[in-house]
């Protein structure tokens, strides 16, 4: 405190003058951008719009609790989140620790590997609905030729399969990513503690466990913060493969904020979802980079 | 130099906003073929008049956005807007679009011309048929009936006439048409169940023929009606003829399915009749044939699809916006329009013989449209929609019995409607 003070003193006008004329533009901006956004979507989310008019106040917040299509959005979110983000871990953790051996072919692997990530969500969205189709799509087609009967698997068409479909197509494209940052991960760890456990006698899987593991933590932890707030948002691969259907069976947060306010155009309420999505962003964030500052040096 | 800088920044926006210029309009369209035929109209009325018109293009799925943002916000950006009529009732009710009967009188006009089919300019009145008009229909669409003429010629059985009819029909098909589809099943029927606008469009021809009514005199929901329950129960019942996944079809599904031959019947919208002779798409040419909707305890209706042209209430250039409308509308250009694939929304172009030769199916169409009906006229169509429709292809995905679907959704419409009082 004492120092900060002494530091503006210091200066003088005409030495704060330029500092602030180089920022000036890009305050601006952020200020047209962002913050009046930001600060108009915080009041149209206290605006209910009914026939007598606009009333203020914490209505559509408290419209969240009684909205069957919300809560089980929110569940749908949560259970996507979840499974896509356990998944798309154990195999980048897999495929990282494979691909850091010395193998045949390790670079066309790695480059192969990496094609699905580098595809617009959009055009995955395409490319799967397109294979998932239930009478004319290639997995299907595939499945039949091999003699399995594909009667019951319509995929985005079955209410049980719709949820897991779109997971798959989610794991397939962000498994790659998840990869590429381990294997960065794991190739920053120094040989040292490997040789270290290698004079103690260590096994492969006390190494992983008690070696690679903690000195990979920052990277899993960086990569884990990334995928679930990318998770917790998504929206065009679904919108593109099921809209959010069969009937709601893949709706999300994202997909019913969208609708709410583009087709029931009830800004306010859309309004008041995402905040409660951002919130529910920022707690689990906040947990994350707890743990990752935890990490002892 | 800060003064400096605060002036320059203010000549430079104030030089960006240009002053208004006369004989120029601003259109707003959707893209797709009822858009390009109103598009090329534009054009023709630029050559025509000097009248500049300039034409914004929007996919369906943001026109709807774009417009209604647009015209809440007072900008004046269209001066004549293209509507989907089931979003009508919402842009009347946010009073943003602009009178015509003023601007008809003051051109000698009593009213909108009598050639125009009664069930079109009704979706142009707010409230629905009696109100004040807001709107020209353009576009004539009206759901039709399709089915293969030949598997039911060699069936020997009659076109349906009632919903049991299509059924049993549907059964025959399915039964024996075990290797008719380039050896493949031919299925009898194709339903289309996606939630949302596709299942309730799919509905409702079935809803109103067992007697469904979606709300009573009071304007209170009515869907989960014994008459309700009973249609939906039979769309799942039909469902069992209709090839697996329908619970997720769109109109393109449908479509796909009827042009490979692999489904014999559906509801579907004439814009596809056209593509049924096409022979890079075709497997059915000269086998399809098109009618009025089946009945059951009512008689059958067809739901109505129109484009409308509307002017919004801010527009600068009205009176030139309403001189294109009328134009545009008029029975000379609509037929050029028709020519360009849209269904008319004049009783005489369904008659005129060059178009009937053209497009042998508008008799069937313009029944079709006159005794159509359409989705009920809410501002609130889109919500509700979207909640019938989920309740619709979960019952139709097996998730929820037809009882439990109509008893939910229900629900749901009766909180939209709470909520908007």
């Amino acid at each position: 405190m004492q120092k900060s003070r002494r530091f503006f003193s210091a200066l003088n006008k005409r030495e704060l003058l330029l500092p602030a004329l180089f920022l000036a533009p890009a305050l601006a901006v952020l200020l047209a951008l962002s913050i009046y956004p930001l600060i108009y979507s915080i009041t149209i989310s206290l605006q209910q719009e009914t026939v007598a008019g606009i009333t203020w106040g914490l209505g559509n917040f408290a419209r969240l609790f009684s909205d069957n299509f919300f809560l089980t959005a929110l569940g749908h979110t949560f259970i996507y989140a979840i499974s896509a983000l356990v998944c798309e871990f154990l195999l980048g953790l897999g495929l990282a620790l494979l691909l850091n051996n010395q193998i045949r072919g390790r670079g066309v692997f790695r480059a192969s590997l990496l094609i699905p990530m580098m595809l617009p969500s959009v055009v995955v969205g395409v490319v799967w609905r397109l294979m998932l189709n239930p009478n004319f799509g290639s997995i299907n087609g595939t499945l039949k030729q091999i003699g399995i009967n594909t009667e019951s698997l319509t995929w985005t068409a079955s209410p049980k399969l719709a949820m897991l479909s779109v997971i798959a197509v989610d794991v397939w494209q962000w498994t790659p990513f998840v990869f590429l940052v381990l294997l960065a991960g794991l190739q920053a760890i120094p040989q040292e503690p490997y040789e270290a456990a290698l004079i103690d006698g260590s096994s492969r899987w006390q190494t992983f466990w008690h070696v690679t593991l903690p000195l990979l933590k920052p990277s899993i932890l960086i990569v884990l913060l990334l995928r679930t707030m990318d998770l917790l948002r998504v929206f065009d691969q679904i919108f593109i493969l099921t809209e959010g259907g069969p009937g709601f069976a893949t709706e999300t947060i994202s997909l019913y904020i969208y609708r709410t306010a583009f087709r029931f155009f009830d800004f306010g309420y859309a309004a008041a979802m995402s905040f409660v999505l951002l919130a529910l962003t920022n707690v689990i964030s906040a947990i994350y980079i707890r743990l990752i500052q935890a990490e002892p040096n | 130099m800060k003064l400096t800088l605060l002036l320059t920044l203010v000549v430079v926006f104030a030089s960006c906003t240009g002053s208004p210029q006369s004989k120029q309009l601003t259109l707003a369209v959707v893209s797709g073929v009822e858009g390009e035929a109103l598009k090329q109209a534009a054009a023709d009325y630029e050559k025509q008049t000097g009248t500049h018109v300039s034409v914004a293009e929007f996919p369906y799925s943001n026109l709807f956005e774009k417009e209604l943002i647009d015209l809440k916000a007072r900008t004046a950006a269209y001066d004549l807007i293209m509507l989907d009529d089931p979003w009508f009732p919402r842009f009347a009710h946010e009073q943003v679009l602009t009178d015509l009967t003023p601007f008809l009188q003051k051109r000698g006009k009593s009213g909108p011309d009598s050639d125009f089919v009664e069930t079109s300019l009704a979706l142009c009145r707010h409230p629905y048929k009696t109100g004040s008009l807001y709107a020209l229909p353009y576009v004539g669409n009206s759901q039709l009936f399709f089915y293969r003429r030949d598997l039911f010629e060699k069936y020997l059985m009659k076109p349906p006439l009632t919903w049991d009819d299509v059924l049993a029909a549907a059964k025959t098909i399915q039964e024996k048409e075990t290797t008719g589809a380039n050896g493949g099943q031919v299925y009898g029927y194709v339903e289309r169940a996606a939630q949302g606008n596709a299942a309730v469009a799919d509905f409702m021809p079935i809803f109103w023929a067992f007697g469904g009514e979606m709300f009573d005199a009071n304007g209170r929901p009515t869907v989960n009606s014994p008459q309700g329950i009973a249609a939906l129960q039979f769309m799942i019942d039909l469902g069992k003829y209709s090839p697996p996944g329908y619970a997720s079809f769109n109109a393109d599904d449908v479509g796909a399915h009827l042009l490979q031959g692999t489904a014999a019947m559906s509801i579907n919208w004439p814009a596809w009749i056209s593509s049924f002779s096409d022979q890079a798409k075709s497997k059915v040419i000269g086998k399809m044939e098109f009618t009025t909707l089946p009945g059951a305890e009512k008689s059958g209706h067809a739901e109505i699809g129109n484009w409308l042209i509307a002017i919004p209430r801010d527009s600068h250039n009205a009176e030139a916006a309403v001189d294109f409308l009328l134009w545009a509308t008029s029975a000379e250009q609509m037929k050029r329009s028709a020519q360009r694939g849209n269904p008319p929304t004049r009783k005489s172009l369904f008659q005129d013989p060059e178009l009937v030769a053209k497009y042998p199916a508008y008799p069937a169409q313009l029944r079709s449209l006159e005794s159509s009906r359409p989705r009920p006229r809410t501002p609130y169509w889109n919500e509700i929609e979207n909640a019938f429709g989920i309740f619709l292809s979960k019952a139709n995905s097996g998730d929820l019995t037809a009882e439990e679907a109509m008893n939910q959704a229900n629900a749901e419409i009766e909180k939209i409607l709470q909520r908007a009082q």
